[in-house]
C-alpha cells in the first residue's frame, strides 16, 4: 500500500515542505489529491470535496507534478492557451502569466528550444492560469541550476506573503530548507511528522562526544550538572546540549581520566534522516 | 464547450495536423491524376467503375483518424495529459470534446480530400472525353459518404488512442487493421468482412459489389463502430490512473 490514511492541514500564507524518501508515496498522495489517480480504497479530498468535485478547479489549485509535460512542438503560448480555454479564461491572462514567469519573450517559441528552467517556469505559469490560492509542486528543484532554485525560492515567497499557500514536494530537506515554513515527513504512506521548520532545526542539537575508562562515574557527575548522556554503541558518552569545555571541565572536577572528547553537530539532514529511517525498521 | 475550444486549440497548434494535412492532399493527387489519366478507356466506363475511381478521397479515413489518434496518444505521449486533467477533471466532458473535435477535423480532412479527388477526378475524365454514367444522386452518395466516413474515423481514432494510449502502438493498431486484418477478413469471409470499417464506409459511398451493404446498412454500421470505439475508449480514459 502506497498511501494509507493520511491527512494533514496546511496554514493560508506559509509554504509547506511535503518531505519524504524516495517511494514515500509522496507523488501517489499528490495524484490522488488531484483527482489523477483513485485510491484503491476510501478517497481523497481537497478543501473539504474530491478534486473532481471543484466546480473550477483551475481557480482554487494550481499545481505542477512534472517538469516536462509540454509538447516540444507546440509554442509555450500556445500550451498556455490551451489550458485556459478549458477554464474559460481570456487570452489576456494568458499573456499575464508569462509576464510573471518572466517567458513573455520566449512565449511564441516552440517549447522543444526552452532550456529546463524556462520549462519550469513554463509550468508554473500554466499553474498560475486560474490564479489560485493554493499551489502544489511535486519536486520542483530536480534538474535546476542554483539560480533557477533561488528565482523559485523567490517567486514562492513572494506568492506566499500574498496570504497564499503553497505545498512543495521533495525528497532532499536541504533543497527546500530555505523555502519552507512548516514541514510534513511522510514515509511509507504514512505521516511521520508535521512541524514547523523551527521545530525541527531545534531537533538538530549540537551534543558532545567523550569516552573514559571510568564511563558509569563520568555519567553521574555529569547528571549531577544536570546534562542528559547517553551510552553509544562503542562505549562512548553522547552529551545533549553540551559543549566539550563543559564536560571537560566537569571531567577534570570528579578526577575522571578522559580519551577522547569531541562535539558533533548533528544537521537538519541527520534529523530528516533519523525521522524517515527510524519507520522502516 | 470550453474543452471542445481547446482540444480544436491543440488540434491547430502543432505542426502533426498540417503535416497530416499535406501529406493526405499529395496522396491523393497522386492517385487520382495518375489513376484517371492512365487507367486505360475499357476499366473506366461502369458506374463502379467511376465511382471506385472518385472515392479515391475517402483515404482521408486513414489521416483522420491518425489525427484522432494523435489527440489523445499524443497528451500521454508528452505528459500533457496531466494538465488537461487538472484543469478538466471531468474526464467524461474531456472525452466527448476530444471526440467531437476528432469528427470536425474528420470533417474538414474529408471535404479537402473527396473535393479534390472528386473535382480533378471528373476534369481529368471528361477531358478524356469518358462518358460520365454516375447519376446526381449517386454523386451526391459518394461525396457525402466519403466525407461523413472521414470525419467517423476520426471518432474511431479518438477512441483507439484512448484504448491503446501508446502513439506508435495505436497507429500500427490502426493501419494492419485497416489495410491488412480487414482486407483478409473481408477476402475469406465476406459476409462478416462487409460488417467491418472500411468496406461498411465503402457502402456508404455506393460500392454495389455483390458482398457490400446497402449505403444505409454501411452507414449504420459505420456509426456503430464510432459508438462503440468511443465508448471503450471512455471507459478507458475514466478507469485509468495518470501516471
Amino acid at each position: 500500500m502506497a498511501v494509507d490514511d493520511l491527512s494533514f492541514t496546511i496554514e493560508a500564507g506559509t509554504i509547506t515542505g511535503f518531505l519524504g524518501p524516495n517511494g514515500a508515496g509522496k507523488t501517489t498522495t499528490l495524484r490522488m489529491l488531484l483527482g489523477l489517480a483513485n485510491p484503491t480504497s476510501g478517497h481523497a479530498t481537497i478543501f473539504g470535496v474530491p478534486y473532481t468535485d471543484l466546480p473550477t478547479p483551475a481557480m482554487r489549485v494550481g499545481a505542477v507534478l512534472e517538469a516536462t509535460d509540454f509538447h516540444p512542438g507546440r509554442s509555450g503560448r500556445d500550451h498556455l492557451r490551451t489550458l485556459s480555454r478549458a477554464a474559460g479564461l481570456p487570452d489576456s491572462r494568458v499573456d499575464e502569466v508569462l509576464g510573471l514567469v518572466e517567458l513573455t519573450s520566449a512565449a511564441k517559441r516552440r517549447v522543444k528550444g526552452y532550456s529546463l528552467g524556462m520549462r519550469q517556469r513554463l509550468g508554473l505559469a500554466a499553474a498560475l492560469l486560474g490564479n489560485p490560492d493554493l499551489l502544489v509542486l511535486d519536486e520542483p528543484a530536480n534538474g535546476l541550476d542554483p539560480e533557477g532554485v533561488r528565482w523559485l525560492r523567490d517567486f514562492l515567497r513572494d506568492f506566499a506573503s500574498g496570504g497564499r499557500t503553497v505545498l512543495v514536494s521533495s525528497h532532499v530537506l536541504a533543497e527546500v530548507a530555505q523555502t519552507v515554513d512548516q514541514v510534513l515527513i511522510i514515509n511509507h504512506g504514512r505521516l511521520v511528522t508535521e512541524s514547523s521548520l523551527d521545530a525541527l532545526t531545534m531537533k538538530a542539537t549540537v551534543a558532545v562526544r567523550v569516552r573514559s575508562p571510568k564511563i558509569a562515574e563520568l555519567a553521574d557527575a555529569l547528571t549531577r550538572e544536570g546534562l542528559v548522556s547517553m551510552t553509544t554503541n562503542d562505549h562512548a558518552l553522547l552529551v545533549h546540549n553540551a559543549t566539550s569545555e563543559r564536560v571537560g571541565d566537569i571531567a577534570f572536577a570528579a578526577g575522571l581520566a578522559i580519551h577522547e572528547l569531541m562535539s558533533e553537530t548533528s544537521s537538519l539532514e541527520e534529523v530528516f534522516l533519523d525521522l524517515t529511517s527510524g519507520e522502516s525498521s | 464547450m470550453n474543452q471542445l475550444r481547446a482540444e480544436l486549440l491543440k488540434i491547430r497548434s502543432t505542426r502533426t495536423t498540417i503535416g497530416l494535412l499535406l501529406g493526405m492532399i499529395l496522396l491523393a493527387l497522386i492517385f487520382i491524376v495518375l489513376t484517371c489519366t492512365l487507367s486505360p478507356m475499357n476499366q473506366i466506363f461502369t458506374e463502379q467503375d467511376q465511382v471506385s475511381l472518385l472515392s479515391f478521397g475517402s483515404i482521408a479515413g486513414v489521416f483522420s483518424a491518425l489525427a484522432g489518434i494523435m489527440l489523445v496518444t499524443s497528451e500521454y505521449r508528452f505528459g500533457t495529459m496531466r494538465p488537461t486533467f487538472l484543469f478538466n477533471p471531468n474526464r467524461s466532458r474531456l472525452f466527448a470534446s476530444k471526440a467531437i473535435a476528432g469528427l470536425l477535423a474528420g470533417l474538414v480532412f474529408g471535404v479537402i480530400a473527396e473535393g479534390l479527388t472528386f473535382a480533378i477526378g471528373l476534369a481529368i475524365l471528361e477531358g478524356r472525353h469518358v462518358h460520365i454514367v454516375m447519376s446526381g444522386s449517386n454523386m451526391t452518395m459518394l461525396i457525402v459518404g466519403a466525407v461523413v466516413g472521414t470525419a467517423l474515423w476520426g471518432i474511431i481514432g479518438v477512441g483507439l488512442g484512448a484504448i491503446i494510449r501508446n502513439q506508435v502502438g495505436a497507429v500500427i493498431a490502426l493501419l494492419a487493421f485497416g489495410f491488412v486484418v480487414e482486407n483478409l477478413v473481408f477476402g475469406l469471409l465476406p459476409s462478416v468482412g462487409r460488417f467491418l470499417p472500411v468496406h461498411a464506409g465503402n457502402s456508404m459511398m455506393g460500392f454495389t459489389g455483390q458482398h457490400y451493404l446497402s449505403g444505409t446498412i454501411g452507414t449504420v454500421v459505420l456509426v456503430a463502430w464510432a459508438v462503440v470505439l468511443a465508448g471503450a475508449g471512455l471507459a478507458a480514459i475514466k478507469g485509468r490512473d495518470v501516471q
